[in-house]
């Protein structure tokens, strides 16, 4: 009966505090624009497989990486000038503008002169009703790939980030807890990580295995695990070490283990989870960067999207097709944004220094 | 003090000696060898690719190369190139480190002083409608993906605007009948930086201790104008002007990416000192400066601002750690051929001996910046205790 009761009171308490971060969270105004900015890229990520399960949207048509489906389009054959600037064109950049086509590109077609109208099927096709960001080069639905896209990213940060929290809380706490021999040995060990260069090391990583989403979010949080945030647990666990309720429970009778699971790492654990977040924001860049690099083998992802489009050289196209540059990149920057601001917000929350009153 | 110094160098030490194993074992786990293309060229007889593996040593186990790479490390012989035969690592490295120090030291310092300034005001009006502004802008910046950032600018200043070169860090037919190459001109403008960063902080340091705010402005404007005239005067005397055509074709190439990594780079320090301002105007001692009636401005920039300078200053040391590791990305979107570019292609060509020493070089730097930021630390912090970290 009194157990019962204390578990209830626990409880109860436990509400509370959830209650009280979550209304200081709520204050800080950047934090909520960052929650709303993940909520709606999570929206993003599991709306695509409730289209595909419900019919909506078709396999055949709207798959982000085998979809296919042409745009017909009729197009005005134009000739194109041999200077510029003329009236109708700035430079060669212009020529053949929107909805045009240069006699050249119909060598193939006999019989098309300049002035006719010629119809085809256009591959980067604009963002219209059906394709609500336009089709990529290939034909495949821009909007379909953002969804992709934010899974991939999604299950990388949080996979990595917890993986890499969790081996650093652990190895932080337990070096700062112990000292003498494991201390050194850990700092040492985060250091010889922190000396190799990290992007050059995920080359090598990725050219003799071949890494998929999984194991880039292996690496990445146990690269992440080992290196610098070892190092800035470890100072926050040294300081809670030292608080006068650690030696009191010591001094009735904890054991070592007790003391390190039940006082030492719950108070480690708004830091970790404020690591957490951020870690999700390097992660998501990481995979971001390697992709566009072309060195992962995931088939879709934002990071792909954006080395398609400059390899396909639609990145110094201009804005004239934007469907394929900026929807990718302003992903990837919101995202990681979004997540970021998320872990200011929890500063607010945790830090008690930085709260307005 | 002294016994624990000791020991660290002996741990570091070992780490370093781990550190080259490890790296040159995973060197040699990538499939292939440098010279796996020479098997594709039919031409070459069928013995040659033998013969340069026997020449390069490639030929024997693994266990003895590892064995001898280390021994002649430890001697000073890092071995020639794969790539660039006659070529050591060394003067490789000597030829490519100028152009990287340059670009990211003037990043770097830009960048540390707007992020220092921003962060300032943005913690000091908090709450304000400007502050919201700014901070998001900061964000974005901060957490901008990068390389399509880069390749957004280079389309809007090289490409559409016309305005900036589109990569390379020198038009070569301006080289064509150059007295000197580029390294000599590089190392000059690395100097003149060098001895105006060191007149500007002198000024700084001198003009601290004034008190009267607008006398202090005009010292330190003062030694701008003085920067100004003594750089217009060096660059139109001696060696310096026959230099100065091809100085100024190197910084023209240089705005870009300056421009690019200092917006992505100040954020960081902007947001950082935010974060410890806001933390430091809760003090008592902030609450006590306001009760004597001390002005505002005052009581920011000196009281504040010098506190909340700590961590942002020992961020920015590791920040220059981090330097020659953070240019691959931005030497590959730009075409700057400093160490950056030579880390990435010797780690994909397998050029091991240039490829070992790059990595090496770069762990160095970190291992010793590491050495001198605990021992500063605990010279300056007695709450942290060296006992505990064995």
């Amino acid at each position: 009966m009194d157990k019962n009761l204390d578990q209830n009171l626990q409880k109860e308490l436990r509400r509370e505090a959830i209650k009280r971060n979550w209304l200081l969270f709520k204050q800080s105004k950047l934090g909520m624009i960052g929650l709303y900015i993940v909520i709606f890229f999570l929206f993003l990520a599991l709306l695509q497989p409730f289209l595909f399960i419900t019919g909506i949207w078709n396999k055949g048509v709207y798959d982000p990486v085998v979809g296919y489906e042409a745009i017909k389009d009729t197009l005005l054959v134009v000739e194109c000038p041999n200077e510029y600037p003329t009236e109708k064109y700035e430079s060669y950049t212009d020529c053949p503008s929107q909805g045009e086509i240069t006699v050249k590109q119909l060598y193939m077609a006999p019989g098309v002169e300049v002035g006719d109208m010629y119809e085809t099927f256009i591959q980067p096709a604009p963002p219209s009703k059906r394709h609500l960001l336009g089709t990529d080069s290939l034909g495949r639905d821009v909007f379909s790939q953002i969804m992709e896209g934010s899974q991939v990213a999604f299950i990388l940060g949080l996979l990595s980030a917890t993986l890499g929290v969790g081996i650093s809380t652990i190895l932080g706490t337990i070096a700062a807890f112990f000292g003498g021999k494991i201390d050194a040995y850990l700092m040492r060990q985060s250091d010889l990580i922190l000396m190799l260069p990290s992007l050059p090391l995920l080359f090598i990583i990725s050219a003799f295995a071949e890494l998929k989403v999984w194991h880039l979010a292996v690496v990445l949080g146990v690269l992440g695990g080992l290196g610098g945030s070892v190092i800035t647990i470890k100072s926050q666990a040294l300081q809670v070490k030292v608080k006068p309720f650690v030696d009191s429970a010591r001094i009735t009778g904890g054991s070592n283990m007790k003391i390190l699971f039940s006082h030492v790492l719950p108070n480690v654990a708004p830091l970790a989870l404020l690591f957490m977040v951020f870690s999700v924001t390097g992660a998501i860049a990481s995979e971001s960067v390697l992709s566009f690099l072309g060195l992962l083998n995931i088939d879709m992802s934002w990071g792909i999207m954006i080395y398609l489009s400059q390899t396909d050289g639609f990145i110094f196209s201009g804005m004239r097709y934007w469907w394929l540059i900026l929807p990718a990149g302003l992903a990837v920057t919101f995202l990681a944004g979004g997540f970021y601001l998320v872990g200011r917000g929890l500063d607010d929350v945790f830090n008690p220094r930085l709260r307005k009153r | 003090m002294a016994e624990y110094i000791l020991r660290r160098i002996f741990q570091l030490i070992i780490v370093f000696f781990l550190f080259l194993v490890f790296s040159y074992l995973l060197f040699n786990a990538i499939p292939g060898n440098a010279f796996s293309s020479l098997l594709l060229n039919p031409a070459l007889p069928p013995d040659a690719y033998e013969k340069v593996l026997e020449t390069f040593g490639l030929d024997k186990p693994l266990s003895e190369r590892l064995q001898l790479y280390i021994v002649n490390f430890f001697k000073g012989d890092f071995g020639y190139s794969y790539k660039y035969f006659p070529k050591t690592p060394i003067e490789l490295i000597a030829e490519r480190l100028p152009r990287t120090l340059m670009l990211f030291s003037i990043v770097n310092i830009v960048a540390f002083y707007t992020g220092f300034f921003i962060g300032k005001v943005l913690a000091w009006r908090r709450g304000s409608k400007a502050e919201t502004w700014i901070t998001v802008t900061s964000v974005f910046s901060y957490t901008v993906f990068y390389p399509w950032f880069a390749l957004m600018m280079l389309w809007v200043f090289g490409y559409k605007l016309g305005w900036l070169p589109i990569g390379k860090f020198l038009y070569p037919e301006k080289w064509y009948d150059a007295p000197f190459d580029s390294d000599v001109v590089f190392t000059s403008m690395i100097k003149f930086t060098v001895v105006i960063s060191i007149i500007q902080f002198l000024a700084y340091i001198a003009s601290r201790g004034i008190e009267s705010l607008s006398f202090r402005r005009n010292i330190r404007l003062s030694s701008l104008i003085v920067i100004f005239i003594g750089s217009y005067f060096y660059w139109n005397q001696g060696q310096a002007l026959i230099e100065k055509p091809y100085a100024a074709d190197i910084a023209y190439h240089m705005i870009l990416p300056v421009m690019v990594v200092t917006v992505v780079a100040f954020a960081g320090t902007a947001l950082l000192t935010r974060t410890t301002m806001m933390e430091v105007l809760k003090e008592d001692y902030i609450l006590t400066a306001r009760a004597k009636g001390i002005s505002q401005k005052r009581i920011r920039d000196r009281h504040a601002a010098r506190t909340a300078l700590l961590p942002v200053v020992t961020s920015f040391i590791f920040t220059i750690v981090t330097i020659i590791d953070g240019s691959v990305l931005t030497e590959q979107i730009f075409s700057w051929p400093g160490m950056g570019q030579l880390l990435l292609q010797s780690v994909l060509e397998e050029d091991i001996p240039v490829a070992m020493a790059t990595f090496s070089f770069v762990g160095i730097f970190a291992l010793i910046a590491h050495l001198l930021a605990d021992i500063s630390y605990s010279y300056l912090d007695p709450r942290i205790r060296i006992k505990s970290q064995g």
